[in-house]
């Protein structure tokens, strides 16, 4: 029936110079259903999102979208036409004001007035009413750098949806949420599917679409590779569709013996930067040698703040020990950390971990630099050799060293960043959501290159908050729950609900 | 090489690029508007001399632009410096150590170097190690600079008239002496390209076609010989003019070849993974608003010597001269990127809008008007090209 079609893609293509980034895409979302579009990194969808939301307007590409019965023809000049449509998108990076509340941000833009001047008696009360019909633990008064980023992502959620919107695109929502806020996201998109509201769910985690989506659509290289109802489909099939050949398994398999404990971390405390807060309240764990210990928590368990501590970039220690090969380890800074053997590649890898606007070399050789300098210089010879040298170990794909990061894939840039600290000969490498991001296929090419790590004798302490990852690619795990360890499990006794009952801390 | 790459690297050059088609093309229309006499030997000397002590600021500023700050004080500092060391010629050297003009004058020298560095490490402290913003403490820098040279002056003007000393800033390097240097440099120029070469093979490196290295290295070495042949028909090459190329070469070498340099462009460009690489940011900052006094002490040394005397307005305006250079130069004002010779080049181009304005006999109101629009333009035009590409 033609009327239960919200959105119609026909042959779609759009063409970039060198690139064909969508070539003939045709498929069709049915009014209320929850439409799964999945994909490796260049797949083109975010070129297919970019369309539906102005941002390649109208006659910018070719072929039609037909939405809600009619041609879908936007400016390119204004970004709210689309939003005024009742197309609403929630970006997989966040576009909140970090300094405003909740109020001010889900508002920004549209603020109501009155002669001139802002009413924030009816921004506030708007803002609690949506938040209350959509069970979000958000208060309107809220600082929004002050909040983690599940709430953030509810909060960009509210923001999208005070516009009255018909369809809402969700770019990647849970690459930064742990299990229970997924959990919640899930409740809230079902509570707007009850709303008549269409969504189109961007994800790299193929589970999700079996929790979630009525339909799957699957690009693969600018290319509707199907189209069809979830039911009909299983995760091995999907991730066939998605990569084009067949993927045996999800986490390759090492081959590696842990052998003594190198590293050990005894009842540690330690109070945020600006001393206000206690963020550590008894971490003990230990590493072997060889190891990928995973740690697991909820998001706010203090995972990230742990490996920042050790790294010696976040909180104060207030009580407790850090023994490396026996030795206590004082580590003040970054500097030190490194210099003891222990690096660190960073949860957010644009804000953290790489200088986008520099070249893939100038990151690379970055906290290495001293290796090359004698006296002042800096050899740029060696640097260069050294740097092409790693990044052909770790086929960092591009034509040369010189690319700015930016223009880089995730997973690309992701291998750059662990590059760019294993040029340091760490003893242990600790990786905070290593695949946060990343495609499927790159992600199997990062699990490999841990194994490989792992092999060669180096350390890894994995925090992810893929349940499946922690299982598929660690030796122990350990949980945490609010600020401490709350237990190490051994692989063999390990599944997600011993995890999570760790985690949640109810035992 | 064929030509897509040669329109690749066009195309990422471009920056550079258009500030040199910028400054031909003002110098082109100078020319046709003076007759010729824009391009006459005098006035190339007077341009190039005239250049210097913004560029000195321009340099220092640069590296401070390139790591997100900015320095206001640096023309009052100058301004200072220069106040300072026409005091000590005046009332100081001439008591301790009369009828010695070279050790008064190296002397002077370092006095200048250090009121400069000295008053660089006091805002450098606060900026870097209490973190106020470069902005507030180098505009406070300024009043307070201001004052002290209201205060060492007393309001007159003070003779800095010594000949050793007055040669810094007015002597020449007269011909066949800049000859021998020019060929020198040019030696130099090629020795390096081909140990450049030498060092690449060591590493395995695929080489450059040589003729395409030999070509780079040959324009430069006319460019200095033209330059040369140029200035000879007036007195020579001014000695600032050295001094400031000596210094644009070492600053502009540590800027990409020193991790000091490179840390700076990393610190613009992402501040958190700098410092969770490792690097020393607080440092990095001090050493670099230490370094921009130095080089004002070498300007305000330069601008006394030039000029003859300390006065009240002493280094008025240079900072904003000195901003707009970088800016001209293609230096970022959000940080991360940024070179000492495009901004050398957007001193040259500001210096050069002066000097024709003046010999067209433009007003000086309009002169104002005008460099500010050529400013915003060369930046819109700048902002076009990055979007197109």
């Amino acid at each position: 029936m033609e009327q239960d079609i919200i959105l119609d893609f026909q042959h779609v293509s759009k063409n970039f110079p060198g690139v064909m980034a969508l070539n003939d895409v045709s498929f069709q979302v049915k009014r209320g259903e929850i439409h799964g579009l999945c994909g490796e990194n260049g797949a083109g969808k975010s070129t297919l999102m970019k369309i539906i939301s102005g941002v390649y307007p109208y006659g910018n590409y070719e072929g039609k979208v037909i939405y809600n019965g009619q041609e879908l023809k936007l400016i390119g000049s204004s970004i709210h036409q689309a939003g005024e449509e009742g197309i609403a998108i929630v970006y997989q990076e966040l576009t909140l004001v970090p300094g405003m509340t909740v109020g001010e941000n889900i508002f920004l833009g549209k603020e109501p007035t009155e002669m001139g001047s802002i009413t924030w008696d009816r921004v506030y009360s708007d803002t609690q009413k949506i938040l209350d019909k959509y069970k979000l633990d958000v208060h309107p008064q809220d600082i929004v750098k002050n909040l983690g980023v599940g709430k953030m992502q509810m909060t960009e959620i509210a923001k999208a949806l005070s516009e009255n919107a018909k369809v809402l695109i969700l770019d990647e929502p849970t690459s930064a949420l742990s299990e229970a806020e997924v959990t919640q996201l899930m409740e809230i998109i079902r509570t707007l599917k009850q709303h008549g509201v269409t969504c189109i769910y961007i994800t790299h985690k193929i589970e999700e679409f079996f929790r979630i989506a009525d339909t799957v659509t699957v690009l693969r290289d600018g290319k509707v590779v199907t189209s069809q109802p979830t039911k009909d489909l299983n995760s091995q099939k999907l991730v066939q569709y998605m990569v084009g050949r067949e993927m045996k398994e999800r986490f390759p398999k090492g081959n590696r013996s842990p052998g003594e404990v190198i590293f050990e971390v005894e009842d540690l405390h330690a109070q945020d930067p600006s001393k206000s807060r206690e963020i550590l309240n008894g971490v003990s764990f230990n590493l072997r040698k060889g190891e990928i210990l995973g740690i697991a928590g909820l998001m706010g368990s203090g995972r990230t703040e742990l490996v920042m501590t050790i790294f010696g970039e976040y909180g104060h220690i207030t009580h407790g020990t850090m023994k490396l090969n026996g030795q206590a380890l004082s580590i003040k800074n970054g500097n030190d950390a490194m210099k003891s053997g222990i690096s660190l590649v960073p949860e957010d890898r644009k804000r953290h971990g790489l200088v986008l606007i520099q070249s893939i070399l100038q990151n690379i050789s970055l906290p290495n630099l001293e290796r090359f300098a004698s006296f002042m210089r800096v050899n740029k010879d060696a640097e260069l050799v050294e740097s092409l040298k790693i990044a052909r170990d770790l086929a960092i794909k591009t034509p040369n060293l010189f690319v700015p990061v930016e223009s880089l894939s995730g997973g690309n840039q992701q291998k750059v960043v662990i590059a760019k600290w294993l040029m340091s000969n760490p003893k242990i490498l600790i990786m905070d959501d290593p695949t946060r991001g990343v495609d499927v296929g790159a992600k199997f090419e990062i699990y490999k290159l841990m194994n490989e790590l792992a092999e060669k004798s180096i350390s890894i302490i994995m925090i992810s908050s893929d349940l499946q990852e922690v299982l598929g690619m660690s030796d122990r795990i350990m949980v945490m729950c609010h600020g401490h360890s709350n237990g190490t499990l051994e692989m063999k006794e390990a599944t997600q609900e011993r995890i999570m009952t760790l985690a949640t801390g109810i035992s | 090489m064929d030509i897509s790459t040669l329109g690749q690297r066009f195309r990422r050059n471009i920056q550079t690029y258009v500030i040199i088609i910028a400054l031909v093309a003002i110098w082109g229309v100078f020319a046709i508007v003076t007759k010729g006499g824009f391009l006459g030997p005098q006035n190339i000397s007077n341009l190039f001399r005239q250049m210097t002590v913004t560029g000195f600021l321009a340099i220092g500023m640069v590296l401070v632009m390139v790591t997100g700050g900015i320095d206001l004080s640096v023309g009052k500092l100058a301004g200072f410096v220069s106040v300072i060391v026409a005091l000590f010629q005046r009332d100081v050297w001439f008591k301790l150590i009369p009828n010695q003009p070279l050790l008064a004058a190296a002397l002077s020298v370092l006095v200048g170097l250090m009121v400069g560095g000295l008053f660089g490490m006091y805002q450098a402290y606060i900026i870097a190690y209490l973190r106020v913003p470069a902005f507030i403490v180098t505009l406070g820098g300024m009043f307070i600079l201001n004052g002290g040279i209201l205060l060492a002056t007393g309001g007159k003007t003070i003779a800095a008239n010594q000949p050793v000393f007055s040669a810094i800033g007015q002597g020449y390097i007269k011909a066949p002496t800049n000859w021998i240097i020019g060929v020198g440099v040019v030696l130099i120029l090629f020795f390096l390209m081909f140990q450049n070469r030498r060092a690449k093979i060591k590493y395995g490196f695929e080489l450059k076609p040589i003729i395409q290295d030999v070509l780079r290295t040959a324009f430069f070495s006319a460019l200095i010989l033209i330059y040369l042949f140029v200035v000879n028909k007036f007195n020579g090459v001014p000695i600032p003019v050295v001094i400031l190329a000596v210094t644009a070469i070492i600053v502009s070498y540590m800027s990409t070849n020193t991790r000091f340099g490179r840390y700076a462009y990393a610190i613009g460009g992402n501040r958190e993974a700098a410092r969770l690489s490792g690097i020393n940011i607080k440092k990095e900052i001090f050493l670099i608003f230490t370094l921009m006094g130095l080089l004002c002490g070498i300007g305000g040394i330069v601008l006394a010597s030039y000029v003859g005397y300390g006065t009240i307005a002493a280094g008025q305006g240079y900072e904003l001269d000195a901003i707009a250079s970088c800016v001209l130069g293609g230096t970022s004002t959000l940080g991360g990127s940024g070179t000492i010779f495009g901004a050398l080049v957007g001193a040259l181009i500001m210096a050069s809008l002066n000097t024709g304005l003046q010999m067209m006999n433009v007003a000086p109101a309009w002169q104002y008007v005008l460099r500010g629009f050529v400013l915003v333009l060369a930046v819109v035009i700048d902002v076009y090209f990055k979007k197109s590409n």
